[in-house]
């Protein structure tokens, strides 16, 4: 890895479950990135906190179901503002039928429940490496739920 | 007889337990430990379990001190003399979503299909104290709950429902919505001439919840969310004495990431400060805590789950015993609803959830639970449907007409295992409550951030040990499908905002201003004087105050807070 990733990661409007995007920056951190957690957020704040803190990848995380409404307009925000690059990844209860549509307005990529900490670490240190641009097709790689810790099956 | 109970009450004497432990041992070298499938067993909150169990493993247990009888202390065998004999545990199915036109005709539905109680779940502005119409509320208005932003909207919300006779439960979860919210509820009662004393049920209200298990910007201080909580206790002991005033909710602490001890100690360590702080208000013991009561998740492990609840009630009652010393034993009593594991469903095969919540349910049942909500199965994917909020009701009836698990209490009471594996859990839940105390309580762990890390450390564990297939998630881990067979259907939330927008106009429009902001003068003036907010608002909300200004009036007052950020 050239340079530290630098991260910014936030939850989306009011949603109140932070589990998930807790437990996913510290993974991040431990794999050796820069993250900047901003808890809960509106789009608007998101984008400004991008402009302000130049990350090289955005971390969303929404359980409550309000991402069809607030993710889009992360994505549309940074256009607006003249970041057209910036990968946007959402991780949350986003079910499968959203994956597509999200994707077409942008978002990088979508991890849904059951998805492994190595996917996303992976996923994230590839947008980080300039790997990754918005309107990519990764889902042949990776698909939400199809976690590779497990894929042995079972420890014992 | 006699001779057995020589041993300082014990149930065994000091020569039997020796020849037990004696061949305990003489059998425990012969077993072929490397046959064992695992290098090590434990339960899901990290206690070794044994290959066996036996009467050496409670060996000062004392029957009369240690276990007693069913409705008396230390209630451990139950808090009621007949237990399910007499009434199974309340069917409290939880619903609410859109506006409250629609979870209205889900109330309806739920308690023609016989559910006991309802249990109202609200939107995350509603929750976080935010109009439907506010700037930071339109992506999640309606969503994970139902929207409610005056006491009109309370009026729809249980129009047709005789709230004299179904016992209400409001998932009022944080101080900033329930001070608004319940009392809309009262007001509405008054308003359908329903006196306070006879409303039967519970608000949520734990300062945990605004302050911990939502790390979001700008809620209350810590020490703001607790007043407020207790202003609730205190309004309720005083005007609402079937009213359960708070509800400690260990479910969602255990669904923020907390092990099953953690669950347990925080809940108490926040009850034993909302105590300390009634008694400081003048309140005496038993007019108050025989109200208090406690939310519980049934996670994975299923003996330690039955465990947990019947540690947390002896505990309680001691705990309530030594350090308040009431005249009414029912102040020593944990009542406690139960909700199945959310973080425990998966998204694929969702079917399985059916099982899973069956297990979680059934645990809940023999740990002596009063009421219960079983999740949907598609809980991992979207706010329940009418099926599958139908499968977990029907889930509790097979339970109690089918199994006939309800025909005796506390039926795994004596088990060797059963009873060392309470005492285990006790001991660690006295420990963490302990280290609670020495940081200096409950309020100064959340202000500093100690809760936080300790919630959030224990959520990482349990996700690095899924990660690493230590533990098995079947259809995530392992088993796992190539193909969906069942494709949940997605519940879609009714449109909510621009109904809500357009009642608000409207409400704003109709009603005096002068009354409404008389009664924002009220609220403001009691902040200053430190007054019980709740005797104000109660009243406030009758001049169609809307939640959101009640919020801004008290957050304006005592300002806001940005909990760590990890």
């Amino acid at each position: 890895m050239k340079h530290k990733i630098r991260v910014i990661f936030a939850r989306l409007g009011l949603d109140a479950h932070w589990r998930g995007s807790v437990i996913v920056i510290r993974a991040l951190r431990e794999a050796g990135m820069e993250v900047i957690y901003l808890g809960n957020q509106m789009p608007e704040a998101i984008v400004r906190a991008v402009i302000q803190e130049d990350p090289d990848v955005v971390g969303l995380s929404t359980l409550s179901g309000n991402q069809m409404v607030l993710a889009p307009m992360v994505v549309e925000g940074l256009r607006q503002n003249g970041i057209a690059n910036m990968p946007v990844v959402l991780g949350g209860t986003i079910p499968q039928d959203d994956i597509l549509p999200l994707k077409e307005k942008g978002i990088a990529e979508v991890f849904g429940p059951g998805s492994s900490l190595k996917d996303i670490v992976v996923f994230f240190t590839r947008c980080g490496c300039g790997d990754i641009k918005p309107g990519h097709s990764l889902s042949a790689e990776l698909t939400c739920g199809t976690a590779q810790a497990g894929k042995d099956g079972c420890a014992k | 007889m006699a001779d057995n109970r020589s041993e300082k009450g014990s149930l065994y004497r000091n020569e039997a337990l020796t020849e037990i432990e004696k061949a305990e041992d003489g059998w425990c070298k012969k077993y072929p430990q490397e046959r064992e499938r695992l290098d090590e067993f434990t339960t899901l909150s990290g206690l070794t379990v044994s290959p066996l169990y036996t009467p050496a493993s409670t060996p000062n247990m004392d029957y009369l001190q240690d276990l007693g009888f069913p409705g008396e202390p230390p209630f451990i065998r139950g808090v009621y003399p007949t237990m399910y004999r007499g009434s199974t545990w309340t069917r409290r199915q939880l619903a609410g979503y859109g506006p409250p036109e629609e979870t209205n005709k889900r109330y309806r539905f739920l308690l023609e299909a016989g559910a006991e109680g309802i249990n109202g779940v609200f939107d995350y502005p509603t929750l976080r104290g935010y109009d439907s119409d506010d700037p930071v509320a339109f992506g999640d208005v309606g969503r994970g709950g139902v929207a409610v932003d005056t006491i009109e909207d309370m009026a729809t919300l249980f129009k047709g429902i005789p709230i004299d006779q179904v016992s209400i439960s409001l998932v009022t979860c944080q101080p900033i919505c329930n001070i608004s919210v319940q009392s809309m509820f009262f007001a509405n009662a008054q308003t359908r001439n329903v006196p306070l004393e006879h409303l039967t049920g519970t608000s949520q209200n734990d300062f945990l919840m605004e302050t911990v298990m939502s790390i979001a910007p700008d809620v209350s201080p810590p020490r703001v969310a607790f007043k407020l909580s207790c202003d609730a206790i205190e309004f309720c002991a005083r005007n609402a004495g079937r009213w359960n005033p708070v509800s400690f909710a260990g479910y969602n602490y255990r669904e923020a990431g907390c092990n099953a001890f953690q669950e347990i100690a925080f809940v108490m360590a926040n009850a034993l400060a909302c105590i300390e702080e009634m008694l400081r208000r003048g309140l005496k013991i038993d007019d108050f805590a025989p109200r208090l009561s406690f939310f519980f998740s049934a996670h994975n492990d299923f003996f330690e789950e039955i465990c947990k609840y019947r540690a947390a009630r002896r505990l309680w009652s001691r705990l309530i015993r030594d350090r308040f010393k009431p005249e009414n034993p029912r102040s020593q009593a944990l009542r406690f609803h139960v909700q199945t594991a959310g973080v425990a469903l998966t998204a694929q095969q969702p079917l399985n959830n059916i099982v899973r919540s069956a297990y979680h349910a059934l645990s809940a049942a023999l740990g002596g639970a009063q009421s219960v909500h079983v999740d949907g199965f598609d809980e991992a994917l979207c706010t329940p449907t009418e099926l599958s909020s139908l499968t977990a009701l029907r889930t509790q009836q097979i339970l109690q007409l089918e199994t006939r698990i309800t025909h005796t209490i506390d039926p795994l009471a004596g088990s060797y295992f059963m009873e060392n594996l309470t005492n285990e859990m006790e001991k660690r839940i006295v420990g963490l409550l302990e280290e609670v105390d020495s940081r200096g309580g409950i309020v100064k762990t959340v202000e500093d951030g100690w809760i936080h890390r300790a919630i959030s450390d224990s959520a990482y564990d349990y996700q690095k040990a899924v990660e690493s297939g230590e533990m098995p998630v079947v259809g995530v881990n392992c088993h796992r499908l190539s193909e969906e067979p069942y494709k949940a259907e997605i519940f879609a939330t009714p449109e909510t905002l621009a109904v809500q927008e357009a009642k608000l106009k409207r409400l704003r429009v109709e009603r005096s201003a002068d009354q409404a902001q008389k009664a924002l003068d009220d609220i403001n003036r009691c902040c200053e004087r430190d007054g019980n907010l709740m005797e104000v608002i109660v009243e406030s909300v009758k001049a169609r105050v809307s939640e959101g200004e009640i919020s801004r009036t008290i957050r304006d007052f005592y300002g806001k807070w940005n909990p760590p950020l990890f």
